[in-house]
């Protein structure tokens, strides 16, 4: 073994018999153990036998307080936040596929005129288009089909599209300003859910989790609902990448409830089996895990123990927590009907409301097939129904609840579309192609401004006019509402301090907060 | 409208400023709101006694004059001020203001002095600042929770609860915590709590078997801001002893017996904000009256 120390196999009389740790060898600096501590374990993992081999005699040496302090250092004890938080918990009403901008949050009356004109070359200025739309000869300008009139207090243009949302407009924050790199949706989803378009980082989720902790041993933190879609058309796939913990210690992970009667698999007993048949279960379970802890020392194992433990309390809390006999009458006058429909959006808003109340720190709510290339105004129309009164029952139902102050309420796509129509153009015809320079999101409570708009778009929505928020800069102020700083939520991982924003600026867009 | 909030967004200024005349009341000028700011965050050590960076704060001249190096305010224009520039760093920086750790200025307090240097950094004469937070859950004045928090870790772990800390800041507070096992918590470990009062600023008691009587161990917390009762078996007459609590800030009190003149005798708080009725026989009725008044 290439051991850069010399190890100390004597017992210190200090230590009331226990064996020394490595942290009790002299003139080594604290960093330099801990990283050294790291890569062995890593190794180990890796499986790779002769480190492997390495590891466990180092571990003999040292007795089995060395794995306990390595556990100590593992990601499953919470940080604290840098200042007081003003957001508890997310709710993040996720559009995947991608909704126009145009007919829902960025209205362009100008353009009603321009109607199959084509699209400046100057506004284009160049810029390299998707392969989807670069062969098309003409970039004819394709008005939104739908109309916009003025709402609430702040007097917002909101679209006939959300009649209901339109009602809660006083309490929106819309950004308009949004950008991304990815111009294709696998990227632009990993991006805005985990701040990199490569797989396998935290996702925001895991990231609050493993800053904040749980509010509630008997939940997870940080869950996901992929909603039933009223429409399928150019579906993405979703999948647990998307709210992995990455790099993190396994337990920040989003539990996914599925749609239908049985929202967690395998968890109800099978028939003979018992309670106390399953405990005896799991602590067997848990004790040879514990042993193989003691042996190996990987954190990876505490992370299994705690979603076991977590499996069984899940048990009693899971059926409690989706009995809706106790929601009073007013409930379903504000997320309609469909709410007693398990695995619709509604429902998931809904049961995203109850998982708040319990205190989950983050749900995220999928509702898919916005990838409007062709068809738009017909597609638009079934998805926006679909999702408008759930949303605004969501929204005035934590308000009412004495929730909304505390909980960030998110909604938004990937990406925004082109002003142009891609395919055939006709007033009530045309579709959009993916525009990664500019699109549309809004957030509401949490400590965000209600009743505002941020951020300002050209003409045609085809760049950035005033006050460009990337989704870093989401990223970061979605951190800052829960606390924390994010060029201090970090976690050591390949050598380097990462974090959700990476390495390029971002910054806190303060002006849209209280 | 079947809620009732004090912060009903635009219209809420007007029912904000008859709820607390001390917001709001004097014109917007650097001694009403710049001075406060700088005088909290860094006369410290730039003031009369140190002058770190041969710097001072503590007057409008001394601001305007700037270090020996350089003006830190440059009027009309904010991002080219020194003194801008310190305190929007990144808390990793080596140059942000305040130094050493100290905690980072809010964001309202970053828009309160652009806003100032934007119209021009007058001496005297007003300028339009932003309107204060209606949320004025700031730093709490909790004592240092430091020397207490193991004693305090240690106990509610032998209740069934939690006592977590808000945040790093030591004078943050504590939270008390009970949704992992809102029924194991009642009004006789609410009075264990006693030896901790001081440091709770927050109480998450939704759905807990608390009673009146657990009220009165909460009305012995002096720094509580937020107060979550949802749920709970209170009753109206029994709510009466919260009227110490004078920094309580925010008071969930849906789902529970409030009546229309348990809210009335609450709103004399002098710190309340929020008073959330919904689903309380004060709901329906205490609503109405308040959504009239704000148009
Ligand atoms: C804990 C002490 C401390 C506090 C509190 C503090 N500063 Fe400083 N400040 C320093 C020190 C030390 C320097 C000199 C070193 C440097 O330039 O970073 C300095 C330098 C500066 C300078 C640069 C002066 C020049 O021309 O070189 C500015 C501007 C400044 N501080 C602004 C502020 C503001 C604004 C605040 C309050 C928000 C503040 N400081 C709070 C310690 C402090």
């Amino acid at each position: 073994m290439a051991s850069p120390h010399p190890l100390q196999p004597d017992l210190c009389s200090d230590h009331g018999g226990e064996h020394p740790t490595i942290w009790d060898l002299p003139n080594i600096p604290l960093g330099l153990k801990q990283e050294w501590l790291n890569l062995e374990t890593r190794r180990h993992f890796l499986g790779r036998g002769a480190k492997a081999l390495a590891w466990a005699g180092l571990a003999s040496i040292l007795g089995r307080s060395l794995p306990r302090a390595l556990a100590n250092e593992s990601s499953s004890t919470p940080l604290l936040p840098h200042f007081a938080p003003k957001a508890k918990r997310a709710i993040y009403l996720f559009m995947a596929g991608a909704p126009s901008q145009f007919e829902t949050w960025d209205y362009k009356p100008g353009l009603s005129s321009m109607f199959n004109q084509d699209l400046p070359e100057s506004v284009r200025g160049g810029q390299q288009l998707t392969g989807m739309t670069a062969s098309q000869t003409r970039f004819p300008v394709a008005p939104s089909f739908y109309k916009f009139a003025q709402h609430g207090q702040a007097g917002r243009w909101c679209s006939e599209l959300f009649p209901y949302t339109a009602k809660v407009s006083d309490e929106l924050c819309v950004i308009k300003s949004l950008h991304t790199e990815a111009i294709n949706h696998e990227p632009a989803i990993l991006s805005i859910t985990t701040g990199n378009m490569f797989p396998g980082k935290p996702s925001v989720g895991a990231w609050l989790s493993y800053g904040l902790g749980a509010i509630n041993d008997e939940l997870p933190t940080f869950v996901v609902m992929i909603s039933k879609m009223p429409i399928q058309v150019n579906v993405q796939a979703l999948s647990n990448r998307l709210w992995s913990s990455g790099f993190l210690s396994p337990e920040h992970a989003a539990v996914a409830l599925r749609s239908g009667s049985n929202p967690v698999l395998h968890l109800k007993d099978p028939p003979g089996v018992d309670r106390s048949v399953r405990r005896a279960m799991i602590d067997g379970v848990n004790d040879l895990n514990h042993q193989l802890f003691d042996r190996v020392g990987d954190p990876e194992i505490n992370a299994r123990i705690s979603q076991y433990e977590m499996a069984f309390r899940m048990q009693t809390s899971v059926p409690e927590l989706t009995d809706f006999s106790n929601e009073p009458s007013s409930t379903w006058d504000l997320y309609g009907p469909k709410a007693k429909e398990p695995g619709t959006f509604a429902y998931n808003c809904l049961m995203a409301r109850r998982l708040a109340e319990r205190g989950v720190r983050f749900s995220q709510v999928f509702l898919r097939s916005w990838d409007q290339h062709n068809n738009l105004p017909t597609n638009i129309k079934i998805l926006a129904e679909d999702s408008d009164r759930p949303t605004q029952g969501l929204i005035a139902d934590l308000k009412r609840r004495g929730m909304l102050d505390d909980t960030l309420v998110i909604w938004g796509g990937e990406f925004g579309r082109t002003v142009y129509s891609q395919g055939t153009l006709k007033p009530q015809d045309y579709g959009r192609d993916h525009h990664p320079r500019c699109f549309s999101m809004w957030l509401a409570g949490g400590g965000v401004k209600p009743g505002i708009s941020y951020g300002e778009t050209d003409d045609f929505s085809y760049n950035i006019a005033k006050d460009p928020v990337h989704i870093r800069d989401l990223h970061a102020t979605l951190l800052h509402q829960f606390g924390f700083d994010h060029e201090r939520l970090t976690h050591k991982f390949q050598g380097l301090e990462q974090k959700l924003t990476g390495v390029l600026p971002a910054r806190v867009i303060r002006d849209i907060l209280l | 409208m079947i809620f009732y909030s004090k912060s009903l967004i635009l219209s809420a200024a007007l029912t904000l400023l008859a709820f607390h005349p001390r917001l709001g009341a004097e014109p917007a000028t650097f001694a009403t709101r710049v001075a406060p700011v700088l005088e909290k965050n860094c006369t410290g050590c730039h003031g009369k006694d140190k002058q770190k960076g041969s710097l001072r704060l503590d007057t409008f001249a001394h601001v305007m004059r700037g270090s020996d190096d350089r003006v830190v305010v440059k009027a009309k224009d904010f991002a080219a001020s020194e003194l801008h520039r310190r305190i929007t760093l990144p808390a990793s920086d080596e140059d942000v203001m305040p130094s050493d750790g100290k905690p980072l200025l809010s964001s309202a307090d970053i828009l309160l002095l652009e806003k100032w240097i934007a119209a021009g950094a007058p001496a005297t004469e007003p300028f339009d600042a932003p309107a204060l937070a209606l949320t004025p859950i700031t730093s709490s004045a909790a004592p240092d929770y430091r020397p207490r928090l193991a004693a305090a870790t240690a106990l509610a772990k032998k209740l069934g609860i939690r006592l977590v800390p808000r945040s790093i800041v030591p004078t943050d507070g504590l939270i008390l915590r009970t949704a992992s096992a809102p029924t194991q918590c009642n009004d006789a470990v609410l009075a264990q709590l006693a030896p901790f009062a001081d440091l709770i600023v927050e109480a998450e008691l939704a759905r807990t078997t608390i009673t009146d009587a657990g009220l009165v161990s909460l009305a012995l917390c002096p720094n509580l801001q937020i107060l979550d009762l949802t749920q709970t078996a209170v009753t109206a007459q029994g709510l009466g002893a919260l009227h110490p609590l004078k920094n309580l800030v925010v008071l969930n009190l849906t789902n529970t017996a409030a009546n229309q003149a348990t809210a009335a005798s609450l709103k004399k708080l002098p710190s309340l904000h929020h008073l959330w009725l919904f689903g309380t026989p004060a709901d329906p009725v205490s609503a109405k009256p308040a959504a009239a008044k704000a148009k």
